[in-house]
């Protein structure tokens, strides 16, 4: 009835099965275990103009950010007519639309099938609203101190920056939170303008600058990843003189901001590849494979 | 039946004539059946398995000698003693009056034993006599009472004829005697104990088992207390007797008038009542107002409770009997004071006084809140509001207010006149004044009421619309199905739109909460107003007033148990006791006989105030028909 134990021989070999009576402890394991580890199987192996390709995305909406602040300066100071820039806009946004469509000739409209009807649509309702509310948003904010306001669009701003999606699987990413908090403090800014049309005007270019510049970005990455290299280095570049024509040290910071993201990041990050040391073994490790933000929420 | 406590018993050892008091939750003592007292059987080798306790009535106490007439209960072992049959009798009459008796109050009588009672030297023949009686009554056991000379002494025997348990004698039982006043246990009702603390709840049911048993006795064998001392009849008895009847021609006049008068009274009621359910108070706006005015609530419920009071049913049971008698005293008292206001009131012109005064309140009242608007639309407290949205309610409220003072000019030639008539509604009593005074108020403050709703609408408007923009904002959905939120992948344009929402709302919100805050504020005064008065209402219509006075009174006729006095507690006599009843106490009389109140009126609980308060929800002073009772 009871298993016989046994028998203690030297010819007696540890075996990594429990299903075995062994005579040796639970935890116990000989030399041959650690024959099998290995480090670093997953390990990306990076190449640095590759690393600072790809960091160009942030690089992108850094700039985006800046030119918004940039022509919200303008308008503030009354440097820029509104007209010019609703023009400009438009102009710009017309060219977006039809390169958006040629680039991948067609593919995309029709693999999400969205009619042209769906658009002007969309660009109604958003010239529509804008309009409607741009008297109210004029007086929303009047009786709220500047310092608030501003403090309010830094920090809307900041979280458009965070949450915004690069790319990245993580769970943090939320392009609906990102571009609502660049909405919101669009609106806090514009509601600072002298007049509603600039209002009107500020948060229908904060919409071409936060919602429609970054779809165009992806499509250019994607189809001609050489003129999305011009054009990054076109959009930091014109950022960048619009800032210094605001401020000298404010551009150079930026300057040294982007600068550090795009050069010495991708440098840091392969430097530190090397050190890294992810073991690999006969042990059951828990592997996460799956996109965690479901759970998170 | 173990009334008596063992405290008690110890207690007794001690001073004779001590009042033993039970224990706090009510006069039924502790139950236990009590070992007999020491000096009761000095040198007994058999303990009776219970005392046999003897109920006996004081009046009886003086009376001659005879027969004991009244019920053996076997469970508890005690005989109460209803009455004393006289000499001379004869036997079978004595038990033709026991069946006329047990035919109408439906319980067992029976001759118990007998009864003796020395005023001179003690007769040895009567004592034969007396002993010899207990053949032709058989009754098991067969109780022997005697009472020496004077009122000293007192002596007790139970005898087994039948079953002697030790052979040799016929054996002879512990016996406790214990007085009580006839006419007080007759007429009082027994409250048994609601709830009694863990262990001693068993017992305590079984000796209030007991305690109802007696006195469920003496109330049901009222007939034979009928015959009072004058009458001759064939069998002479002794026990308690009404004082007489001379004052009572009026009473009988009252009895006999009451039929009539309450059949006369109940047809025109249910005139009334069928006159009220007429199909044209029905219709859509009437039956809406009539459930919001107080006034009407008030006089259905007077109304119902008339009908109830004049019935021509006979009452039931004296519960139903009290609640009659309750209503009838509360419809009274509130005419009465009815009565007194509206002699108050039409004494002296007050009526015109009060009409000249209340327009000029009226008035005023306007003008604070014309103020109040005015220091809301400036920047109140230093917070920082939305101007335009400031101006435009205040402008709006203003406008409303304006609306109201030419109303009330409008109004103020005729205010003498409707008042004079509601004056003369006090005659249907306090309470209808009083709720045709909380209707008055709810009326004169209707602008209040429109400005708390408006607040409240636009104030709930907005929390709804921001608790689900701000979901939106951060991409989310409130999933239906699943009662959970969700994440949604929402359109370009859906995002813009719920953005720009949200941020409308979240900058426009303080404006509206602040209008919203000091309308509510105002609301929940004049609703507190309302409540006192609904209280004071409900007071008066649910309060037991014939209970409570008659526990004034008349404190045995509402008792909560009885409490034991030792009488005599000596070596080799019986233990006499003596029953009296402990009243309820008011507490329990009032929630006892407590009358259903109106019950139109909501009861929040603070939390759910609270929580309708900060979502906008309206609070109405009536309940709403989704409300759950409470």
């Amino acid at each position: 009835m009871c298993a016989q134990p046994v028998t203690d021989t030297p010819e007696t070999r540890w075996q990594k099965v429990l299903y075995e009576r062994q005579p040796f402890p639970d935890n116990y394991v000989d030399q041959r275990f650690l024959e099998e580890l290995r480090k670093n199987i997953h390990a990306r192996k990076y190449q640095y103009w590759a690393v600072v390709f790809e960091s160009s995305v942030v690089i992108q909406q850094l700039c985006s950010v800046c030119v918004f602040g940039v022509i919200w300066w303008y308008m503030d100071q009354g440097l820029l007519a509104p007209h010019w820039l609703f023009g400009t806009g438009l102009a710009l946004s017309l060219i977006g639309y039809v390169l958006f469509d040629l680039l991948d000739g067609g593919e995309g409209r029709r693999k999400s099938g969205r009619t042209r009807w769906a658009d002007l649509k969309s660009a109604l309702v958003f010239i529509t609203f804008t309009y409607g509310f741009s008297p109210v948003l004029k007086t929303l904010t009047e009786s709220v101190s500047t310092d608030t306001i501003y403090a309010m669009s830094v920090f809307m701003l900041l979280g458009h920056l965070i949450f915004f999606d690069y790319g990245a699987n993580a769970a943090i990413v939320s392009s609906a939170l990102s571009l609502n908090m660049a909405i919101f403090a669009s609106v806090c800014l514009a509601s600072r303008l002298p007049r509603s049309l600039h209002a009107f005007i500020m948060v229908t270019f904060a919409i071409q600058m936060f919602a429609l510049w970054p779809m165009l970005q992806k499509k250019l990455k994607a189809c001609t990843p050489r003129s999305y290299v011009g054009v990054t280095l076109l959009f930091a570049c014109s950022a960048l003189g619009g800032l210094l024509s605001i401020s000298v040290v404010g551009a150079t910071l930026f300057a040294l901001l982007l600068v550090s993201i795009s050069c010495l990041c991708p440098f840091y990050l392969i430097r530190l590849q090397l050190l890294k040391e992810n073991i690999h073994g006969p042990w059951d490790e828990a592997e996460i494979k799956e996109d965690l933000s479901r759970f998170l929420s | 039946m173990g009334l008596v406590s063992r405290g008690m018993a110890a207690a007794g050892l001690g001073t004779a004539p001590a009042v033993v008091r039970p224990g706090p939750p009510d006069a039924v003592p502790n139950p236990t059946p009590n070992p007999p007292p020491e000096g009761a059987a000095p040198g007994s080798s058999r303990v009776p398995s219970m005392v046999l306790k003897a109920f006996f009535p004081t009046c009886c106490a003086s009376a001659d000698s005879g027969l004991l007439v009244g019920r053996w209960v076997p469970e508890q072992s005690s005989a109460v003693v209803l009455a004393v049959v006289h000499f001379p009798f004869i036997p079978i009459q004595v038990k033709e009056l026991l069946a006329q008796v047990q035919q109408a109050s439906r319980i067992g009588l029976a001759v118990l034993g007998t009864w003796c009672h020395h005023r001179q030297e003690p007769e040895e023949s009567l004592g034969h006599f007396l002993e010899g009686l207990g053949t032709i009554f058989s009754h098991e056991p067969w109780l022997q009472l005697c009472r020496e000379r004077g009122s000293k002494f007192w002596s007790c025997k139970a005898t087994h004829w039948q079953v002697p348990i030790s052979p040799g004698a016929p054996g002879e039982d512990q016996v406790m005697l214990i007085f009580y006043d006839q006419r007080k246990v007759l007429l009082s009702q027994l409250h048994p104990p609601a709830a009694l603390p863990d262990h001693q709840a068993g017992d305590a049911t079984a000796s209030a088992g007991g305690l109802a048993a007696v006195f469920d006795t003496v109330a049901r064998s009222e007939a034979l207390f009928r015959s009072d001392r004058f009458d001759e009849g064939l069998v002479r008895l002794s026990h308690w007797q009404s004082e007489g009847v001379e004052a009572s021609i009026l009473v009988e006049l009252a009895k006999r008038a009451s039929g009539p008068v309450c059949l006369l009274l109940a047809y025109l009621l249910s005139l009334i009542s069928a006159a009220s359910t007429c199909w044209v108070f029905k219709l859509w706006p009437l039956s809406f107002i009539w459930s919001k005015l107080s006034t009407c609530e008030q006089l259905r419920h007077r109304l119902e409770q008339l009908t109830f009071i004049f019935s021509t049913q006979k009452a039931e049971n004296t519960s139903q009997l009290m609640r009659k008698a309750n209503m009838l005293v509360s419809v009274l008292l509130d005419v009465a004071l009815g009565f007194a206001l509206l002699s108050w009131l039409h004494g002296k012109d007050r009526i015109g006084q009060l009409a000249d005064a209340l327009v000029p309140v009226a008035d005023r009242v306007a003008e604070e809140l014309q103020h109040l608007l005015q220091w809301l639309m400036g920047a109140p407290a230093g917070l920082k509001m939305n101007r335009a949205l400031d101006q435009v309610l205040g402008r709006f409220f203003l406008y409303h207010i304006h609306l109201w003072i030419s109303y009330i000019h409008l109004m103020s030639p005729f205010i003498e006149r409707i008042l004079w008539h509601m004056g003369l509604s006090a005659c249907l009593g306090l309470t209808v004044a009083l709720s045709i005074l909380s209707d008055i108020i709810a009326l004169l403050t209707f602008h209040i009421y429109c400005f708390y709703v408006y607040g409240a609408r636009l104030y709930c408007l907005k929390i709804c619309g921001l608790s689900s923009l701000w979901r939106l904002f951060r991409g989310k959905k409130w999933n239906v199905l699943r009662q959970r939120v969700d994440s949604c992948s929402y359109d370009l344009d859906q995002l813009f739109i719920g953005t720009l929402l949200f941020t409308v709302l979240v900058f426009l919100l303080p404006t509206t909460a602040l209008y919203y805050l000091v309308f509510t504020l105002l609301r929940l005064l004049v609703v507190t107003v309302q409540g006192l008065i609904h209280l004071l209402v409900d007071l008066i219509n649910s309060l037991p007033l014939y209970a409570l006075g008659l526990r004034l009174c008349r404190p045995y006729r509402l008792s909560a148990g009885v409490k034991f006095q030792v009488l005599e507690h000596e070596a080799g006599r019986p233990l006499r006791l003596l029953m009296q009843i402990n009243p309820l106490p008011y507490n329990r009389v009032v929630h006892t006989y407590r009358l259903p109140s109106c019950g139109c009126h909501p009861k929040h609980s603070w939390s759910s105030l609270c929580r309708k308060l900060f979502f906008g929800e309206l609070i109405y002073p009536w309940r709403q028909r989704g409300d759950k009772q409470d």
